[in-house]
């Protein structure tokens, strides 16, 4: 109906998609809990020299890309200041940003987890970014789910496949023969893997989302794939001062640090986590495969990174990495 | 990693089925376009779609659902298909209500199921588990499906459903009784040189049955704005038709004629304005339906004899005032 002979159209109805910029890869460097910051610089030194070797490899991996090319990275941390705030910016920030530099590494782009919750903490009439990517959920369904009975959703659950049944048991019932049926992984090879991820706890007017769940919305984030109302959410806002505020809600949910810094968003991800997310990141990948990305903005990206000499996975999951190092 | 030009290969569909329903919005007035963009509002981080050219037309976001289940198929074919059906509203001039849901398939799909995310980067896509009869679909898709087989009709259900439910913008006090209609349709591509025409059947009990022949290339979204269309218009005729059917337009004092006549002026008469938002590709669809039966042939005599009828209510009334 539209195009280039189009004699009418109207904006109101007609969609637009906000584009953004990318660099090959957004390159995560480790991920610490408040209680972390606490114990003081020599633990963040200790964090970022177990860091630094695996970076490298992540940025000697980028490619192929067609010759000539320099690849495009950008380096990323993500502080945790939706579950517990023991600190301001001011006192936590400077000597993270001198231990990152002691190991020979900068971080580009810094960002708060609340960010991933709310966007804008100023526009509460703005919906939060959690909420839609929650509403952006398309549970994948079991084998059997014909429309009619779509997957059974326990509210602010997420599994990869199906869960045991309900049955009301009691010891008297169970001695008589009533079967276990066990939960099962949808597409498991052989024997299942079954993960139920909690999303968020709470009554629904001030639910707390899961750290899963908020770490999904990271990746998604860094990935350039969600839009309001087809803008692009959290744009890095440039942060030149030296000082950092003493309120945290006075940070932006994204800053760049380095002027020079590649783009925040990237074709993939790499994240160098401590192994005790492990557990978490599982749970990341059972969202990132059940999350419906608008089509534009796929498509936005599938024909750049295809320019580029460098096409991205079809699958949104496959766009993520990890690396779990020893001693982190 | 396949390159984007194998990608849209892999799935390019060969065929297309959907169901649209279509109500009146349980309303007393017609909503305006702000309570439309709230009532459509289904995701928080996607526009409702406002037209206000040639009318007012309101359309949310696509909502998909998961399924893997067999497809209905005429003779007992045995096609599993995995993928999502894809699901949208609209709101035609704050009055009436339709759901559409619907999902294409191509030829051939994997031997066994893929990881979720590969479904979801193919919105509106249902893959065959190995290769597709899409005769046999798209006759047993038309026929209606066996238990446990597809339900797109639930889909669409479920989404007027959750429209419906939304109390604070909704008095429930329509201003007339109106039957809802399903209208189920089933798109091929046309082989070269076949017309591209299409046949529509009306069963009892609001239910629409359509088959179409599309030029290739044709977007199944496209062929389901058609088939909304047709289900807009094809519930405007019923219903008038359903009204005038029977009513004794002679009686002494025209009170009861006037109660049913005047809410069809009132609120469906100007609701007629067939392919508003029709694929122009399209077009000789939507001529051959007005050849046979002639849609708009009919419209325009129900629409005529209603304004007549008012006309003579009023003739009368003037008559018996002088008279007395």
């Amino acid at each position: 109906m539209s195009g280039p002979g189009t004699v009418f159209r109207e904006t109101s109805a007609q969609p637009r998609t906000e584009s953004v910029p990318f660099s090959h890869l957004s390159l995560e460097l480790g991920h610490l809990y408040m209680e972390d910051f606490a114990e003081g610089p020599a633990r963040l030194r200790r964090h970022f020299a177990a860091v630094r070797p695996w970076v490298d490899a992540a940025r000697a991996a980028v490619g192929p890309l067609p010759a000539g090319k320099r690849p495009r990275i950008s380096t990323c941390f993500l502080i945790d200041d939706y579950f517990s705030r023991l600190s301001t910016p001011a006192e936590l920030i400077p000597p993270l940003l001198q231990a990152a530099a002691e190991a020979g590494l900068s971080i580009d782009y810094l960002a708060r987890e609340s960010g991933c919750a709310v966007a804008e903490p100023g526009h509460r009439d703005r919906a939060e970014l959690a909420e839609a990517v929650l509403h952006r959920l398309v549970e994948s369904p079991p084998p059997g789910s014909n429309g009619f009975r779509p997957p059974v959703s326990r509210t602010g659950w997420l599994t990869n496949g199906r869960r045991t049944p309900s049955h009301r048991t009691s010891a008297a019932l169970d001695a008589t023969g009533a079967v276990w049926e066990p939960p099962s992984e949808t597409g498991a090879r052989g024997h299942s893997v079954f993960v139920d991820v909690e999303l968020w706890s709470g009554p629904e007017e001030e639910r707390l989302w899961s750290c899963a769940f908020l770490a999904s919305v990271w990746q998604l984030v860094r990935l350039g794939l969600l839009r309001h109302d087809g803008r692009a959410v959290l744009t890095p806002a440039p942060w030149d001062d030296k000082e950092f505020p003493a309120e945290w809600d006075a940070l932006p949910p994204v800053v760049r640090l380095n002027p020079l810094a590649a783009p925040f968003t990237a074709y993939a991800t790499c994240s160098v986590l401590p192994a005790r997310f492990l557990p978490v990141e599982h749970a990341v990948r059972v969202v990132l495969d059940q999350v419906h990305v608008e089509s534009e903005a796929l498509r936005q990206i599938a024909e750049r990174s295809a320019a580029e000499g460098m096409p991205v996975p079809a699958g949104i999951v496959d766009r993520t990495s990890y690396v779990f190092p020893p001693g982190l | 990693m396949s390159a984007p030009e194998e990608e849209s290969r892999d799935t390019e569909t060969v065929l297309a089925c959907g169901e649209v329903r279509t109500c009146l919005l349980p309303t007393r007035d017609a909503v305006d376009e702000q309570v439309a963009e709230r009532l459509l509002r289904l995701r928080a981080d996607e526009r409702v779609r406002l037209s206000r050219r040639p009318n007012r037309h309101a359309v949310s976001p696509d909502i998909l659902t998961g399924v893997d289940c067999r497809l209905p198929t005429a003779g007992g074919a045995k096609i599993r298909a995995v993928g999502t059906v894809t699901a949208r509203a609209a709101l035609v001039e704050g009055r009436v209500l339709q759901a559409t849901a619907h999902f294409a398939a191509p030829a051939d799909g994997p031997d066994r199921r893929q990881p979720w995310g590969y479904y979801l980067v193919r919105p509106g896509v249902l893959v065959p588990v190995g290769r597709l009869a899409r005769q046999a679909v798209v006759k047993g898709f038309l026929t209606g499906q066996q238990q446990d087989e597809l339900d797109v009709g639930s889909v669409a259900e479920s989404l007027l459903a959750r429209i419906s439910r939304q109390h604070r913008l909704l008095d429930y006090d329509t201003p007339l009784n109106t039957t809802d209609t399903s209208l189920r349709w089933a798109a091929l591509p046309a082989a070269d040189g076949e017309p591209a025409a299409p046949h529509f059947t009306v069963a009892d009990d609001g239910r629409r049955v359509v088959e179409l022949r599309l030029p290739r290339g044709t977007s199944p979204a496209a062929a389901a704005t058609l088939c909304e269309d047709l289900a807009l218009h094809d519930w405007l005729l019923t219903t008038v038709a359903d009204k005038l059917d029977g009513l004794r337009l002679g009686s002494a004092d025209g009170r009861a004629a006037l109660k049913v006549l005047r809410p069809l002026v009132d609120h469906l008469l100007h609701l007629w304005m067939p392919q508003a938002r029709v694929d122009r590709t399209l077009n000789a669809l939507w001529q051959e339906l007005e050849e046979t039966p002639g849609f708009s042939r009919q419209w325009t005599s129900l629409a005529q004899r209603i304004r007549d009828q008012l006309a003579v209510q009023l003739l009368t009334r003037s008559d018996a005032l002088t008279a007395s």
